[in-house]
């Protein structure tokens, strides 16, 4: 029988005591994975929501916001000059239209679509119907002045076209084109057009199926997902399309600014109010909202790396005191061992080895427990502290698996674990836990050993 | 050749002082077999686990083959025990959960033999021992008092030692057994001139030894009756004690 055997046979000599031990180092362990876990899958989220609104500013027209408002409209001229701003990367110049249905808007009469703020809102008809029902409770948009003289009409919303200078929606972010493909060239005018999922789907749209604008005929090239009912409730044109529309070349309605770093967009916002002049323009950041967002998940990230580290240091504390209690119950045996001439290395190697017999199993059980338990644990943490916003992050970041996937879970753990943290910390973990097993085993069995064998079997 | 210099060993127990082994001088040559006889409590257990390097002496010495104990780093010490004594513990000392086989293959282990060796060597020294074969294979706590002290002592023959110290290695055992294991010790003295040295309440065992010693009270003093005729042992006991005991 040698040393390891006897180890390995050591190990498993109370099986109660051993499932106990394994039991427990496998929920701190396991906790202690779960929580890099967790930890990645927020700072994934958190690079992507601040890929996505962290470095972009929107210049409306001052005074004014979409459809409502004031104030003089903004120029390609203006888009020039916040382009030479610092740090600016891109401006991507906006145009929109409203539509409303051709048919209705001839039941309703020509005044039918009148009354909006002062901005020179372009308001033109369509063949489209729109997808969102503009619902029962109230007037909406104060449509008629009068009272019960049109009692059973027909409205529903209007549809915003947007010309716009990029592949990128209102905030900026990329569009999601889920069927055929973007408008190529956003700066030349063309008659192809990109609709919202729901919008086609209403109208029975495909890729290249035809509408009317205005009497224009435009062609399908693309569907977009916007991710929102209300968002899917809409067109894309070209910049120069959407301005040629409306008559108004050099016209624009919003400026989508995008800024090099999140560390600049603050510098910038301030150079771009000067250089447009506070009367001229309004510059507002993203959605402030997501900025919240961001900064509560920074504070469930950083939280779930503390609690990495106390389950962690808690595998660690729970290893150091049953090696010790184990030793100390075996002191006796250290005594026999010593007694007919082990040397001290022998007896520490048995106990060392046998240590590590249990951390192995621990780790191998905690390994497994975190692979069911961590994508539920992401999901729950991000989940509690977002808005609707972080839903499809969540979805990308977790994998989506609520533990029925075992495979699965131990591949997303290890992409997850690597993520967060680099093969050497994740390897200095591993060593750390082993070595506390070690130094627990090996300290005192050697100062066991070190006792005159004959005191040690005498007992206390 | 093992020499004991006023050896004394002193145990504090509460405000008293006690003295089981209290300037004990003897000289065994090798290939001696001796015995120890006492009453329970008298310091057998103690002297014996001296001899053993168990234990350090108070003050004394013990010197084998001109080599000081006393003087000895703690390396060395398990090193002697492993290759120079053969230890059979009043209380067996086994390690209950191996086999009978594994506990006797130990001492073997730690002297480096091979596996194959050590194995075939264990198997011959139960069977010496009369340890049937069935038990060999055994869990430790699952055999009888008797059958464990015969792995003891087994045990204590794996590393072929110079010295076998003894704790009442027969006081388990029935007579017939016992007188085997006592014909097996003697054979060992005579065909490997090892020393041995037995701690026993078994007048016949103590009988058939070549020296007998008595620990009365910390104090050791040799009996001088012939060991062949056993009627004149008790008489010849109180007479002569002074022989071994100087200093
Ligand atoms: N560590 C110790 N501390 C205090 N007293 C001790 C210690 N070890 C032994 N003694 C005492 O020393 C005396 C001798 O003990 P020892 O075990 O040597 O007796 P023994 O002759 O072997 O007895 P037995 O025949 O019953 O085995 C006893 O009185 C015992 O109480
Ligand atoms: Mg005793």
């Amino acid at each position: 029988m040698s040393v390891l055997a006897r180890s390995v046979g050591n190990a498993f000599r109370n099986k109660i005591r051993t499932t106990a031990v394994v039991a427990v180092l496998a929920v701190a362990i396991g906790l202690a994975l779960a929580m890099l876990v967790a930890n990645q899958a927020v700072t994934a989220k958190v690079t992507e929501l601040n890929a996505s609104v962290g470095t972009t500013l929107t210049v409306n027209p001052a005074g004014g916001q979409g459809f409502e408002g004031g104030g003089e409209p903004l120029t390609v001229q203006q888009a020039a000059t916040a382009a030479q701003v610092p740090n600016v990367t891109e401006v991507v110049g906006t145009k929109a239209l409203r539509l409303r249905n051709a048919t209705e808007m001839a039941a309703q009469g020509a005044g039918g679509a009148g009354g909006f703020g002062g901005q020179a809102t372009t308001t033109m008809t369509t063949s489209l119907t729109p997808a969102v029902d503009a619902g029962t409770l109230g007037n909406r948009n104060q449509e008629t002045g009068t009272t019960g003289s049109q009692p059973a009409r027909t409205f529903s919303l209007p549809i915003t076209a947007t010309g716009t200078g990029a592949e990128v929606d209102s905030t900026g972010k990329a569009l999601d084109i889920t069927e055929g493909s973007g408008l190529g060239d956003y700066t030349a005018a063309s008659k192809s057009a990109l609709l919202g999922t729901t919008l086609a789907e209403k109208n029975s749209l495909k890729v290249g199926s035809t509408f009317t604008i205005n009497d224009q005929t435009f062609t399908v090239a693309g569907l977009f997902d916007a991710g929102t009912a209300f968002g899917n409730n809409a067109v894309y044109l070209t910049l120069t399309e959407a301005q040629t529309l409306a008559a108004l070349p050099g016209e624009l309605s919003t400026m989508i600014v995008t800024v090099n770093s999140m560390e600049n967009v603050d510098a910038a916002k301030t150079a771009l109010q000067t250089a447009l002049g506070t009367d001229k323009a309004d510059v507002t950041q993203g959605q402030r909202n997501l900025e919240t967002a961001v900064s509560s998940l920074d504070s469930v990230k950083n939280i779930s790396l503390i609690a990495f580290v106390a389950a962690l240091g808690t595998a660690g504390l729970i290893i150091l005191l049953i090696m010790v209690m184990l030793v100390r119950e075996r002191r006796k045996e250290i005594g026999v061992l010593k007694a007919i001439g082990a040397p001290n290395r022998t007896i520490g190697l048995q106990f060392v080895l046998e240590a590590l017999v249990l951390v192995t199993l621990g780790s191998a059980v905690g390994a497994a427990v975190a692979s069911f338990a961590s994508g539920s644990i992401a999901t729950a943490l991000i989940g509690s502290s977002t808005t609707t916003t972080a839903a499809p992050g969540v979805r990308r970041a977790t994998g989506g698996f609520p533990g029925g996937d075992p495979l699965g879970g131990a591949n997303q753990l290890l992409t997850s674990v690597t993520a967060s943290a680099s093969p050497g910390v994740i390897a200095a973990g591993i060593a750390a836990v082993f070595g506390v097993a070690i130094i627990g085993a090996l300290v005192p069995a050697l100062l066991t050993a070190r006792i005159r064998p004959i005191e040690v079997l005498r007992g206390e | 050749m093992i020499e004991v210099k006023n050896l004394v060993r002193m145990f504090q127990s509460g405000e008293r002082t006690i003295k089981p082994v209290n300037n004990v001088s003897f000289e065994l040559a090798q290939g001696t077999f001796a015995s120890i006889v006492g009453k329970s409590g008298s310091g057998k257990s103690t002297l014996l686990s001296l001899l053993g390097a168990l234990d350090k002496p108070t003050s004394g010495d013990v010197v084998v083959d001109g080599v000081s104990l006393a003087g000895m780093p703690d390396g060395k010490l398990t090193e002697y025990r492993r290759r120079d004594i053969g230890f059979v513990f009043q209380q067996f000392n086994l390690i209950p959960n191996l086999t009978a086989l594994d506990n006797v293959m130990l001492p073997m282990e730690f002297a480096g033999v091979r596996r194959s060796i050590r194995t075939q060597r264990a198997k011959e020294l139960l069977e010496q021992v009369q340890l049937d074969v069935d038990r060999h294979d055994r869990r430790i706590n699952r055999l009888s008092g008797g059958e464990q002290q015969r792995v003891a002592i087994a045990r204590a023959l794996a590393n072929e030692p110079k010295l076998i110290l003894a704790d009442e290695p027969t006081g388990n055992l029935d007579e017939q057994t016992g007188g085997h294991i006592i014909e097996l010790l003697n054979s060992l003295r005579r065909e490997h001139n090892t020393t041995i040295l037995v701690v026993t309440h078994d007048r016949s065992l103590a009988n058939k030894t070549d020296r007998r010693f008595r620990l009365q009270q910390g104090r050791l003093t040799e009996e001088t009756a012939p060991k062949q005729t056993q009627g004149t042992a008790a008489a010849g006991t109180a007479a002569v004690a002074a022989a071994a005991t100087v200093g």
